[in-house]
């Protein structure tokens, strides 16, 4: 073997084991009892061979912390502890919520038993587990393995929802197995996402006690995975269903128990990969990598623009792909032109498969100072938000147009005036010689008469 | 009536005719001739639009002046009126006259574009 070969080879296997930005991949695991992590294996392998460095600690252990010397030593987190009432070391529900302010990610699973500190956290973030002791209880689809309780219930990916950087390929997914409780999440609350929902025939209760109020998640609004994208872009999932993430769920064939259709596989693993890919930020980021403007013809920024000039705006956008940044292709990219209100509002065309966007328009007759805003917000996307301010102002005195064909009587008539004035000075000097001696004749002849 | 007005009329233009110094009917014909140039613009602005503002403007407002500019000219060179403008002679009066309309040319001319 040549020596070149196999050091190419090594090359690319270094190369495949980073699929997760470097800075990115540290992520700690918190679980409520090791077996976890046995149970999880899958789940957690797959993190591990997409380049996430785990460091697995228990969620009450006395040593933990999220940060040293102001700086995170993680930027991931996972939850795997559903009854934990109180995280040990350094962190508590405060330290969560600020690591979620400052960028980091989370992945947050409870069970029909939700510990307190998990409770407190969701409140936190717009999420709410449903009351101690209740699960989401199917008696129309639910699996043949289940107890009797119909708490093992299978819901279709039609109940996922429509966004393929969160849940991967929707239409491809098996029917999913789900076991827990239900997620209470804020409808009125815009940065929450409804990922997964129950079927029409599911509610969540407790199972051994009969119904006596009203069920907090009833049909579709039961929601059982919710997510949400903050301010800052930091993403955090929560699930109602530790088991939903076990290896017990990727790798059992699902029958309902009702139609005794029967799949081979869950469809389990798939969307716990798409959620775990969308959740630590690996699928469905966007970043502005560039921003140029210029008059039409030429290919600098000029430093002001002149009103009613025609514009062109570029701007490239790139996708996360793995470990690096990809051109990213859509159509529906829109620019508005504003000051204060948006004065031009267009798509933006798509030029080749480079990632750049671009517009063509005409700067309003209407000067001012003005921003480039680009502003995309899409299920499933970071949000992206560029501005670029420019100044308008208006024509120079010498770029007014001149010789308007319609002006020309106004300009006949100033002429006139001018001319007029020239030959009635003349004329009036003039008379004033030789009839000067008959005014003033006259002008006695008045004064006689008066 | 109508014959009251015949009669105003003929007695006007009688005895504008017989006390009128030519020089002031030279100063008559001048103005009726910017009042119809002024008059013919605001028509042809009515009708056309008022595209080039500006232009409409100075050259609108260059017969008014011009019309104001003529009345007190004439104003000054009626004799009748000696007694008013005392101190001020009929050279005097041109002279200011002709010093108005250079400055009015020039702001017409600078803002007609």
């Amino acid at each position: 073997m040549d020596v070149k070969l196999v050091l190419f080879g090594i090359f690319l296997l270094f190369c495949s084991s980073h699929a997760v930005l470097e800075n990115e991949a540290e992520t700690l695991v918190l679980l409520d009892n090791l077996a976890i992590r046995e149970t999880h294996s899958i789940f957690f392998k797959s993190l591990s061979d997409r380049g996430f460095k785990l460091t697995y600690k228990l969620a009450d252990d006395p040593s933990l912390v999220l940060s040293k010397y102001g700086e995170y030593l993680y930027k991931n987190l996972i939850i795997f502890a559903p009854s934990v009432e109180e995280f040990g070391g350094d962190i508590n529900v405060d330290k969560l919520t600020q690591f979620l302010d400052d960028g980091g990610n989370v992945l947050v699973t409870g069970n029909s038993n939700s510990g307190d500190a998990l409770r407190e956290f969701a409140s936190e973030c717009g999420f709410e587990f449903d009351e101690e002791g209740s699960s989401v209880i199917d008696h129309l689809n639910y699996d043949v393995s289940d107890a009797g309780d119909h708490t093992t219930i299978l819901t279709t990916s039609k109940n996922l929802i429509n966004s393929q950087s969160i849940v991967g390929k929707r239409d491809s997914v098996n029917p999913m197995f789900y076991k827990g409780t239900s997620i209470i999440a804020d409808k009125e609350n815009p940065l929450i996402l409804q990922i997964l929902n129950g079927h029409s025939s599911s509610y969540s209760y407790n199972p051994n006690s009969q119904i006596s109020s009203y069920p907090h998640g009833v049909g579709k609004g039961t929601v059982l995975i919710a997510a949400l994208q903050a301010r800052n872009n930091a993403r955090a999932v929560f699930s109602g269903s530790l088991y939903f993430f076990s290896d017990e769920a990727f790798t059992q064939s699902a029958q309902f128990a009702q139609n005794e259709k029967f799949f081979k596989k869950s469809g389990n693993q798939d969307v716990a990969t798409a959620l775990s890919k969308w959740v630590f930020g690996e699928t469905g980021r966007l970043r502005v990598a560039e921003v140029s403007h210029h008059k039409e013809g030429e290919n600098k920024p000029p430093s002001f623009y002149t009103i009613i000039e025609p514009v062109v705006f570029k701007i490239k956008v790139e996708e996360l792909s793995g470990n690096t940044w990809k051109p990213f292709q859509t159509d529906d990219i829109q620019l508005e032109f504003v000051r204060i209100d948006p004065f031009v509002r267009t798509t933006l065309k798509k030029v080749g498969t480079t990632g750049v966007y671009q517009a063509n328009f005409k700067i309003p007759d209407v000067y001012g100072v003005y921003q480039f805003k680009v502003d995309y917000d899409r299920t499933g996307f970071t949000h992206l938000y560029s501005t670029t301010q420019v100044s308008v102002r208006p024509l120079e005195h010498t770029q007014y147009e001149r010789f308007i064909p319609s002006a020309f009587p106004y300009y006949i008539s100033a002429f006139s005036m001018m001319i007029g004035v020239f030959v009635f000075s003349f004329v009036f000097l003039h008379m004033n010689d030789e009839p000067g001696s008959k005014d003033e004749k006259k002008s006695k002849d008045d004064k006689k008469s008066q | 009536m109508v014959v009251d007005i015949k009669q105003v009329v003929t007695k006007f233009y009688d005895d504008y005719n017989a006390s009128t110094s030519k020089k002031l009917k030279v100063v008559d014909t001048y103005l009726g001739f910017i009042l119809l140039t002024g008059i013919i613009q605001f028509v042809y602005c009515c009708i056309v639009g008022t595209f080039p503002f500006n232009s409409f403007l100075s050259g609108f407002i260059s017969t008014v002046s011009c019309f104001v500019l003529g009345v007190c000219l004439r104003l000054q060179s009626n004799p009748e009126n000696k007694s008013i403008f005392q101190g001020i002679s009929p050279e005097r009066g041109f002279a200011d006259f002709i010093f108005a309309h250079v400055i009015l040319h020039l702001v017409v001319f600078n803002f007609i574009g």
